[in-house]
């Protein structure tokens, strides 16, 4: 039972890390239609931002607003740069563009940091294991839960309960008719990156807390897991990136719990063949909506 | 008179057929041309057959994606394929007993040429395309994509794992050295005339043409899965082939030698060539391979009116990337976009007929010519 407890645990912690990268990603998408590839690299500069910041001697506690503020202000300068012209266009050329902005972000963290791993040294108290009755639980995926549930409970109040959150709402539903009403496509856009990227920030910290070192091409992982749990869960719609991303969570974890020994190594296969498999048979996700454009 | 254009459309019958057949090949002539003159220069050799190989798989890249309008990012997976096949059949039984010892007996002895090693590599790459295409290709749009990536996470994967075939994740090695000038530029010819005479096939037509308009083609009779399947499979092989070639100029390769930076190169050359057209590819991959070759060049550091200028290893994926942003904004369809090298009748060919619209028009919906990059 206490194993189970743990394995439900474990389910949580990742799957909420996946959930958050979904929502992210999704939140531009249902403004612009665009899927970030260069997403996982927000992740990867927003970890090496704390580095430095942890270098210089500035203190955890205001690391973490300053990381998160550095990520949201990288992302809005990315997307006012590169992606904004890129209005319109067609889904497929929007990922593309993607794909080119993450090899130029990519080449500059080499530039500054190298290729080889830069240790990232939190403080001792992530590491910790507590012991839950029965059940030990590292302090990390506790905090990883912890902030999940904060962060998906601000974005809702961001996006229900504010004229920001309704703007974006309108323009992802209704474009031009939002137009129509006077609000301003490109600060939409904006605010959309604004706040995909404080989600890269909080994120960034804990999947690189987890990893322990950065490099500037550790960015593939992240990318793979958000783009599974964002196709998993249905494109487009806030509900599917949260269901898309405890999804993928249970699927690993269970995987991980459940195959022997000797089928390990193939664990990776077995979970992307799950996923196209439930793709085929639920072509716009679990969540089940279609907000892709009908072509 | 009979003389070269740049056309999008094919030229009914069968004069334009073979115009249009000719016209792609000729551009292969050219290419080859050009390769042969660098080639004679010791220090270019290795990047010529370099060239020429990512041209196959360019090529095979754009009979799936030209055709049917859906990005792969998997056809990397293809090329590992085709590159293990081809190594695991052509290799010596000597070498196989050392770094394969645990194949099965029938494995162990073959020891083919050139040509089937490289067909065999095509072939089986060809084969998982059917098997893994029967279920991606009916995704569309960008959860094709992802799931494409997926399939080159997949592979690598089980590549790495089957350690019994491939040498696991370490290097295979003694792979045999027999990639040259002739094998490469023959195959890039022949690969060029498969997916000309495919493009102007019916079954090219019914691709394209569910790539244009899903609802009117399948209202027409043009299943989608069939549509997609077969430029898929074809992809695939010509892509194995490719594959094949590298692993033999390589001779010792892994699982990790088929990754991102690949598919990065591969996509950069067809979308900056235009992906909707073979002459394209090849002109994407010439502009590519010499874009690299410069920053390569660059990177080793360069005098340039007495400055010597030096910059860090790896700009050329930043370059790559912002080149593939500027050619998407300023010229979403690529440098050629959809037209190809043909010949055709110079004299009787009337000023313009309505009727002869051009067959890849945009959809009534489409709005502009980026729409199917």
């Amino acid at each position: 039972m206490s194993n189970f407890i743990q394995h439900v645990v474990d389910a949580l912690s990742v799957g909420s890390t996946y959930a958050l990268l979904a929502l992210g990603l999704t939140l531009v998408f249902s403004v612009m239609n665009l899927i970030n590839f260069a997403y996982g690299m927000m992740l990867v500069w927003s970890a090496y931002g704390a580095y430095v910041m942890l270098n210089h001697g500035v203190p955890f506690a205001l690391m973490v607003p300053l990381c998160i503020l550095f990520a949201t202000f990288v992302s809005m300068a990315i997307g006012r740069v590169a992606f904004r012209p890129f209005i319109g266009a067609p889904p497929i050329t929007l990922l593309i563009t993607s794909f080119g902005v993450l090899l130029v972000i990519q080449y500059l963290a080499i530039l500054f940091f190298g290729e080889e791993p830069t240790i990232l040294s939190l403080p001792a108290f992530f590491g910790n294991v507590v012991d839950i009755g029965s059940v030990r639980v590292p302090v990390l995926e506790l905090i990883t839960i912890g902030t999940s549930g904060v962060v998906v409970g601000v974005f809702y109040l961001v996006l229900n309960r504010t004229a920001f959150g309704a703007q974006l709402r309108a323009a992802a539903e209704l474009p031009d008719v939002t137009r129509l009403m006077g609000v301003k496509p490109d600060r939409v856009l904006m605010v959309a990156f604004a706040i995909s990227g404080a989600i890269a920030g909080v994120v960034g910290l804990l999947w690189f807390a987890k990893v322990g070192a950065i490099t500037p091409r550790s960015d593939l992982d992240p990318t793979i897991k958000a783009f599974i749990a964002l196709v998993l869960g249905g494109l487009g719609s806030t509900r599917g990136a949260l269901l898309g991303g405890l999804a993928l969570g249970a699927i690993e974890v269970t995987l991980s719990a459940t195959l022997p020994s000797s089928a390990l190594g193939y664990q990776p296969a077995i979970v992307f063949a799950a996923v196209i498999a439930i793709l085929i048979l639920r072509p716009s996700g679990l969540s089940g909506t279609t907000l892709e454009p009908a072509r | 008179l009979i003389r070269p254009a740049l056309r999008r459309d094919d030229v009914p019958g069968w004069a334009g057929l073979a115009g249009a057949v000719a016209g792609p090949l000729l551009a292969v002539g050219i290419v080859t041309g050009i390769a042969a003159l660098f080639y004679s220069n010791d220090t270019m050799t290795e990047i010529v057959l370099l060239f020429g190989i990512n041209a196959v798989m360019v090529v095979g890249f754009q009979v799936f994606v030209g055709n049917t309008g859906l990005v792969s990012f998997g056809h990397v997976a293809f090329m590992a394929i085709g590159a293990y096949a081809t190594g695991i059949v052509s290799m010596d039984s000597l070498d196989k007993s050392i770094v394969l010892k645990d194949l099965p007996g029938w494995l162990a002895q073959t020891h083919f040429g050139v040509v089937p090693a490289l067909i065999v590599g095509g072939g089986a790459a060809a084969v998982f395309a059917l098997i893994t295409g029967l279920a991606l290709m009916r995704l569309s749009g960008a959860a094709a994509s992802i799931a494409t990536l997926g399939l080159l996470v997949i592979t690598v994967n089980i590549l790495s794992q089957a350690g019994r075939f491939t040498h696991g994740p370490r290097s295979i090695f003694g792979v045999p050295d027999k990639t040259n000038f002739l094998w490469v530029f023959s195959s890039l010819a022949v690969a060029v005339l498969i997916s000309a005479l495919y493009k102007w096939s019916r079954s090219g037509l019914r691709a394209r043409a569910n790539r244009d308009d899903v609802v009117a083609a399948e209202s027409a009779g043009v299943a989608s899965l069939r549509a997609r399947l077969l430029p898929f499979v074809l992809s695939a092989f010509l892509t194995g082939v490719g594959g094949g070639l590298y692993g033999m100029l390589l001779t010792a390769f892994s699982p990790a030698s088929f990754a991102i930076p690949m598919v990065v190169v591969i996509i950069t050359m067809a979308i900056i060539g235009g992906v909707n057209s073979i002459t394209g590819a090849l002109a994407g991959a010439a502009v590519v391979t010499v874009l690299n070759e410069f920053l390569r060049r660059v990177e080793n550091g360069v005098d340039i009116a007495g400055l010597h200028l030096n910059t860090p290893t790896g700009m050329s994926g930043a370059v790559l990337g912002v080149a593939l942003i500027l050619v998407l904004r300023w010229r979403p369809a690529g440098l050629l976009s959809a037209y190809e090298l043909q010949f055709e009748r110079g004299r009787d060919r009337p000023a313009s007929i309505p009727s002869a619209a051009p067959a890849s028009n945009p959809s009534p919906g489409g709005t502009h010519a980026g729409q199917r990059v």
